[in-house]
């Protein structure tokens, strides 16, 4: 459905994405994860053609996003990170604005402002609102059209825990139905919870590419913490032959007070695949 | 062009207007204004009695019939200071209409004819002059007649004493007194006649070509005195004075357009780009074309509507001429290529608002700078130069001539220039 190849923007000097190869499904609900500077948002410029490839290519749906972004455009809702929307109209009016251009009937409004919970707030002005109802407002214009295809920045950033799970329900709704969703966040919690796969970029570059779960078995800690009934701690690594069988002794020996497999953690996988470990 | 989608950006637009007031309350004012001008009239304060916008006159145009030695004195003694300001022109080289010479707002005429003693009542040698000045103001060329005043007598002088005359010490000159003025004359004429009676003369009838060297017209031996009689006539100039009315409408008329097009579509434009809503417009079906052609639909028809309003509440006959229509896109055109003009290269909302500014400031300063200096051609580079101009004139009713229509053409020229200069850059530069 998506395809970058060989993807590389350069500012100046400075290459935000380098060198960047990526397909993802029809179907998919894809995280984008980083650090700040990464190259996640101006990958998601590229793919809503606001910014023009240095070299390498990006297709969507079969189109060309540089040569065909007319055609493009139309495949696409998008969620910004910054909120843009016109302070002085009401939130249903914003909607209806945006949904005349999408030449959809104007009841869509009311349709996508009841999905993302702002139908009580729909007729306020919106330099009213609150950053998560601006940032809800955004999510709901992105679905006025019904697109096939979503980018999503940081559809969360600012929710409390009752609307970004709203959030999460909608985009795991659109994906049963088929649609596309490629979305970049900093919530590790997030990507696990409802990501098929995840990319990880770093420097321009992505140095992680799988499903979350192939995550956790690839970089989960093959270790177990042991208290032994007099107090002592000790970690024993299941891959070391000389510690499973201390283990196995320790255990037959009944002198194990607690046992305990260490957990996946996506949060320090992150930070050791981008290098941004602490020592 | 579709035209649901350009429907939904002009209703945006408009409602954008509605929400935020700003700018409807402007126009209402001007608005407003143009009502109370038209009811309120001053009394007077018609057309035939206006006063004029400009103060003193900066071009003075000495005119003649022909070539003399008073002209060529006159031409070889302008004070430095005044060099820019006086011009010489043969009758014949002066502009005319219907046979009047025409003479442009803050400019004035000295006419001289040498007159003659053949063709004067009193068989005399006679200068006469004509002052014209503007209407309301007959002292706005006192500067230039002191110098003329001067300088006669000098001439006067020099052609006495070359006959070995004995010549009164020079008086005070009051240019604003004509009564005096034309006593020290006579009592000029009296003391040289009476100078010449008592036989102190050289050649009390040689021509003054014989002793100048100078090319003479008309001088000859049977001139009976030596100084000619000095005849002073003063005219207010008919058809310059701007109607003070009329004069401030034509203001709110160009106000009317600049705001919207110049200020307004820049700002609003700016706007949106600095919070982002353009691109989210961009990344809509709505194409940029479409989103430029929505901007540059609404806010000239605006300011063109809000313009023929206030016009049209002055005079309503205004809205049935052509020339009035003609103008009124013609500046409309060019306000609109420099309002996106300064929309595309503003990045911020602030930025586009001081372009708007500065703009004005450089163009008044460049038209000032003109006008004081009579740097020619220059000025021509303005919308504001015509635009003020075939508006004034078709608010006016005035009559179109070859003048106006020229400075017609110049504005819709301009205005294509603007034009092209926005889609040009536009193109480059987008409004991303």
């Amino acid at each position: 459905m998506i395809s970058l190849t060989g993807l590389r923007v350069l500012y100046g000097s400075f290459a935000a994405v380098d060198g960047l190869d990526l397909n993802i499904r029809r179907g998919e609900l894809f995280g984008l994860l980083g650090p700040n500077g990464a190259g996640k948002s101006t990958t998601i410029r590229v793919l809503i053609g606001q910014r023009t490839p240095t070299s390498g290519s990006v297709s969507v749906a079969g189109f060309d996003v540089v040569r065909d972004w007319a055609k493009v455009k139309s495949l696409f809702g998008y969620v910004p990170d910054r909120e843009n929307h016109f302070e002085e109209f009401t939130g249903r009016r914003n909607l209806e604005f945006f949904g005349q251009l999408y030449n959809v009937p104007r009841a869509r409004a009311g349709t996508v402002l009841k999905m993302v919970e702002l139908d009580e707030a729909a007729d306020l002005p919106v330099r009213g609102y609150s950053l998560g109802m601006r940032k809800k407002l955004l999510l709901a214009r992105a679905l006025l059209h019904d697109p096939p295809i979503m980018y999503l920045d940081e559809p969360t950033a600012n929710l409390d825990i009752h609307s970004a799970e709203v959030v999460h329900r909608i985009l795991r709704d659109r994906v049963k139905h088929g649609a596309t969703v490629i979305m970049t966040t900093h919530n590790m919690e997030e990507v696990e919870q409802i990501c098929n796969r995840v990319g990880i970029v770093c420097r321009g570059k992505l140095v992680a590419l799988d499903s979350p779960l192939a995550l956790k078995q690839e970089h989960t800690e093959r270790k177990v913490d042991v208290t032994r009934k007099d107090g002592e701690q000790f970690v024993f690594d299941m891959d070391n032959p000389a510690n499973l069988g201390e283990l196995s002794r320790l255990l037959t020996a009944g002198q194990i007070a607690t046992m305990r497999t260490r957990e996946f953690n996506f949060h320090e996988t992150f930070l050791k695949l981008t290098g941004l470990t602490f020592e | 062009m579709r035209w649901y989608i350009i429907r939904a950006l002009l209703v945006k637009e408009w409602q954008r207007h509605l929400a935020n007031r700003g700018g409807i309350a402007l126009g209402l004012l001007l608005v407003t204004a143009a009502v109370l001008l038209s009811v309120f009239a001053p009394r007077g304060q018609d057309k035939s009695a206006g006063a004029n916008l400009v103060g003193g006159v900066n071009h003075c145009f000495v005119e003649y019939d022909r070539q003399t030695t008073l002209i060529t004195h006159l031409k070889e003694n302008i004070p430095p200071d005044m060099t820019a300001r006086i011009h010489f022109r043969e009758f014949s080289q002066a502009p005319t209409k219907e046979g009047h010479i025409l003479y442009t707002v803050g400019s004035g005429g000295l006419q001289i004819r040498e007159i003659r003693p053949e063709n004067s009542p009193n068989n005399q040698y006679t200068i006469h002059v004509a002052v014209w000045h503007p209407d309301g103001n007959p002292t706005a060329l006192a500067p230039y007649e002191t110098w003329l005043w001067k300088e006669v007598r000098r001439w006067n002088v020099a052609r006495a004493q070359l006959r070995g005359v004995p010549t009164p010490p020079e008086p005070d000159f009051d240019a604003e007194n004509q009564w005096m003025l034309t006593e020290s004359h006579k009592r000029f004429q009296d003391q040289i006649a009476e100078a010449a009676a008592k036989g102190s003369t050289r050649g009390r009838f040689e021509p003054l070509a014989a002793v100048t060297g100078a090319a003479i017209a008309f001088e000859t031996t049977s001139t009976p005195t030596i100084i000619p009689d000095l005849i002073v006539k003063r005219e207010g100039l008919g058809g310059i004075v701007l109607d003070i009315r009329s004069a401030i409408v034509t203001g709110f008329v160009v106000f009317a357009l600049y705001f919207t097009c110049v200020y307004l579509l820049p700002t609003l434009n700016c706007e949106e780009r600095e919070r982002g809503i353009l691109l989210a417009q961009a990344l809509s079906p709505a194409s940029p074309l479409e989103i430029v052609a929505a901007k540059a639909l609404f806010y000239p028809t605006a300011g063109i509507t809000l313009a023929a309003t206030i016009a049209a509440v002055y005079n309503p006959a205004i809205v049935a001429r052509p020339f009035f229509w003609l103008s009124i896109f013609a500046v409309a055109a060019g306000f609109l290529g420099i309002g996106m003009t300064i929309s595309t290269l503003a990045r911020t909302q602030r930025a586009a608002f001081l372009g708007g500014m500065c703009y004005l400031m450089a163009v008044s300063m460049l038209l000032m700078i003109c006008t004081l200096n009579s740097i020619p051609f220059l000025p021509y580079l303005a919308v504001e130069y015509h635009g003020p101009r075939i508006l004034h004139a078709a608010i006016n009713g005035d009559e179109v001539n070859w003048f106006l229509k020229g400075n017609l053409f110049g504005a819709a020229f301009l205005g294509v220039v603007w034009l092209t200069v926005a889609v040009r850059l536009f193109r480059r530069r987008g409004w991303q």
